[in-house]
């Protein structure tokens, strides 16, 4: 079925709604909500709103759009590309959507699934999950939601929501609207793969839900969407294949899509996501190994090495590079507690940071495989962390962390000199084939630049972030020219320009190195189907 | 020669729960971990071991099948062998029923041991007792509290460096003794993988009730002299100021400000 109708929303007043007005003081009482984790600036914007539910939020889009004001929304604020970060008019929080709605047992997929407004932070998901503590489905009264909590809580199995996309502060509906992903996605996929339902308000303040698995484009790729008012609205999807990597860059298309598809990782495009169903999965207990190895070269040849062996199952696969473990190790000599690890050996010029199921309490473990594959490579066990209790899988966890956080720290205070320097955190991927020869270009095109950089991230799904530490105006320039050759590249083999930050307000250029003018025009068409007037995030993805 | 480095499995608690009714402590969803300061007595036992290297490390416990982990982990440290000391009827043990266990157990299944190193303390009871009557009942000496431990060069005396109210005392004792850890490595160790491995191929023996010279009487809640009446968590300190980002000169003034005004200068 490629037919959908939309409901009304319920009125609200909106002179009763939460604003803050004018740039000044929401400058001066609001400073949080001018900027995302990107660290862009905003455009002046006149608005500030807090809407409390669906109602609200309908009566603002009406206003506005009367008032021919631009929308922009912001869920927790976390996102690394300025996707909330006003250009102009209003922004709209919706951090007061934030329960937990229900839960409820799928018996045809065999999995338990949750209910949740947009602004519930994964943290607070995972948390509840995991305890089977969900106060708001206590407090609802809801016979049905009461049932299925205590079913959910006599079931003896553990769950979690797997998407991890290190922010854990992020909210879910932010992560449905940019399919985020992280570490995990290398087992588990991004966000896409975990969410079975949506509400979303489109621009006309009329509400779409979406089940996953009911409305399919039709052959001709194209979805009808009728209004409560009878308009019906023609849907187009663009004609590009989707490459074959992990990917936030454009609109999702493919044959027969589910709708449910297109608003995942549509950066708000066309409308906003105000509930969200996801699935959990039964927890395992797991083991995290820092392995260390001599050289980047020798952790790329591992990476493949366990690529190949097939009866070892990783939840994720991340890489430190030689510099990067550098930087490290010169923050444990002047910090110690701060890195809060062992000394990192001294012969160590890499390591890959993975992990796996595990049973601390089997007599007899055999890891022969995992052992012998990466002695093949080279290196030893013996050379290695390896942390299975919470808090010390935590402290791994941590471990990981420190690092862009070490960079962002040598970034501000270089700043202090030159205040226009920012870091250049690559977000390509490239087909497995491709791991290999986009390394070596990293590399030949670093050195030959003589900047400072250092390399982390999602190897296992060959995409590496690469952050180039400018020291000065002009290392910056040169890191920035660098950066669109690497993005090039990683287009020329088949890649994406942006694996998981997503495409923003900061790499619309980008976008432009992947897809040619006819398939950007494509993109607009369908945001122009969905959201004509332009209300909703101006100047994400597209140039407005 | 062979230390013996005894353990306990405690809840990882960081904020302490207890239940209004029954006055225990809320165990539920809270990881069960090594007590750290016994994590930190093992610490001084495998660095005494990386100088000494014909030293054998044998962790003993006594706990419920489960604080098997927390031998495991000590395996996985530098423990070389574990005794689990492991039945129900030492259910409800005081520290001085606890005490007499681990002495009957250590003198049965390591009686030529040379050392004895404890935690200072448990996080989950905070008596600080088991350690010194470890010592009175085995009659050996003891030095409590820790920090620095080096044996001498003939291994028949041990100079341990242990904290006071007022600093640091440094106190020799011929071996056998029994020394309590206050501090360890100020980062605590990780296991490598082959670590992780070769502990659960290490020996762990577990002992029942019926292996030790002791009678019925002297175990678990028979054998306890003193009664838990009541459990509840401490009162909390206020916090301290903390002055972020100033210049180091402002901070300075603004500290002297505070002593002032605290009456402290």
């Amino acid at each position: 079925m490629h037919k959908i109708s939309t409901r009304l929303t319920p009125f609200a007043d909106f002179n009763k709604i939460r604003c803050v007005e004018g740039f000044e003081r929401i400058s001066r009482e609001y400073p949080t909500y001018l900027t995302d984790e990107s660290k862009l600036s905003p455009e002046p914007f006149d608005y500030l709103f807090f809407p409390c539910d669906e109602a609200e939020l309908g009566a603002i889009f009406r206003e506005m759009s009367a008032r021919r004001v631009k929308v922009t929304i912001a869920g927790a604020r976390t996102g690394l590309v300025g996707g909330c970060v006003p250009t102009s008019g209003a922004l709209v929080s919706l951090e007061n959507f934030d329960r937990i709605l229900s839960l409820c047992y799928d018996d045809r997929a065999g999995e338990w699934r949750v209910q949740t407004q947009c602004a519930v932070c994964l943290r607070a998901l995972n948390a509840q999950s995991i305890s089977k503590n969900f106060p708001d489905v206590e407090r609802c009264g809801d016979q049905p939601a009461l049932q299925a909590l205590s079913r959910f809580k006599q079931d003896p199995a553990s769950y979690f929501y797997p998407p991890d996309p290190t922010e854990m502060s992020a909210s879910i509906g932010g992560t449905v609207a940019t399919n985020a992903s992280g570490a995990r996605t290398f087992r588990y996929g991004p966000t896409r793969d975990w969410v079975r339902g949506i509400r979303v308000m489109l621009p006309n303040s009329e509400i779409l839900a979406i089940p996953r698995g009911k409305y399919f484009a039709s052959r001709e790729g194209e979805f009808l969407i009728n209004d409560t008012g009878g308009k019906c609205s023609r849907v187009k999807l663009p004609s590009y294949r989707m490459p074959q990597t992990k990917n936030t860059s454009g609109f999702f298309s493919a044959p027969q899509m589910d709708l449910i598809d297109l608003f995942i990782g549509s950066e708000g495009c066309f409308g906003v996501i105000t509930e969200v169903t996801v699935a959990l999965l039964k927890r395992a207990e797991k083991i995290s190994i820092v392995q260390f190895l001599k050289s980047d070269e020798q952790a790329i040849n591992l990476v493949e090495a366990l690529r190949n062996e097939k009866t070892i199952q990783l939840d994720f696969l991340e890489f430190y590079s030689g510099n990067a473990l550098d930087l490290l190790q010169k923050r444990q000599a002047q910090d110690p507690k701060s890195v809060d690890m062992p000394a990192i050996p001294a012969g160590a010029g890499a390591a890959l940071f993975f992990e796996f199921s595990f049973e601390p309490m089997a007599d007899n473990p055999d890891y022969t495989a995992l052992e012998e594959t990466i002695k093949r490579c080279g290196a030893s066990i013996t050379e290695s962390w390896a942390a299975y209790e919470n808090r010390e899988l935590q402290r791994m966890k941590n471990f990981r962390h420190i690092l862009p956080e070490t960079i962002n720290a040598i970034i501000a205070e270089r700043k202090k000199q030159c205040p226009e320097l920012h870091k250049l955190g690559t977000d390509l991927a490239v087909p497995n084939e491709h791991l290999r020869d986009m390394w070596k270009g990293y590399r030949d095109g670093l050195d030959e630049a003589g900047l400072q950089w250092a390399a982390f991230g999602h190897i296992g799904d060959n995409h590496i972030h690469v952050n180039i530490l400018p020291r000065d105006a002009n290392e910056l320039h040169r890191g920035l020219k660098l950066y669109e050759q690497f993005a090039a590249m990683a287009v020329e083999f088949g890649g994406t320009v942006s694996a998981e930050h997503g495409i923003g307000k900061m790499k619309i250029k980008f976008l432009e190195l992947m897809y040619s003018p006819k398939q950007i025009q494509e993109m607009r068409a369908l945001k122009l189907a969905f959201d004509p007037g332009g209300l909703l995030n101006p100047g994400n993805i597209f140039k407005s | 020669m062979k230390i013996v480095v005894c353990v306990k499995q405690v809840p990882e608690i960081t904020d302490v729960k207890v239940n209004p009714e029954t006055g225990t402590l809320l165990r539920e969803g809270v990881d069960a971990i090594l007590n750290p300061f016994c994590e930190y007595a093992l610490d001084h036992a495998v660095r005494l071991k990386s100088i000494h290297r014909s030293m054998e490390i044998i962790a003993v416990t006594m706990g419920p099948p489960q604080a098997r982990s927390a031998l495991l982990r000590c395996l996985e440290l530098g423990a070389d062998s574990a005794v689990l000391i492991s039945d129900r009827k030492f259910a409800g043990a005081d520290t001085w029923a606890t005490a007499l266990t681990l002495a009957a157990a250590i003198k049965g299944a390591v009686p030529d041991f040379s050392l004895i190193l404890v935690g200072k303390q448990a996080i989950d009871g905070d008596t600080a007792q088991v350690g010194p009557e470890l010592a009175e009942i085995l009659s050996l000496p003891q030095i409590m509290y820790g920090v620095e431990m080096h044996l001498s060069p003939n291994r028949k005396r041990l100079r341990a460096k242990r904290e006071t109210e007022d600093g640091y005392e440094v106190l020799e004792a011929r071996l056998p003794a029994v020394v309590s850890a206050s501090k360890g490595e100020r980062i605590r160790r990780l296991p490598s993988f082959r670590d992780v491995l070769a502990a659960r191929r290490k020996k762990l023996t577990v002992i029942t009730a019926d292996d030790l010279a002791l009678e019925e009487k002297d175990l678990g809640l028979q054998g306890s002299y003193t009664q838990v009446v009541k459990v509840f968590p401490p009162a909390q300190k206020p916090g301290g100021i903390k002055f972020d980002d100033l210049e180091p000169e402002v901070a300075a003034r603004k500290i002297a400000a505070y002593l002032r005004q605290e009456g402290f200068v």
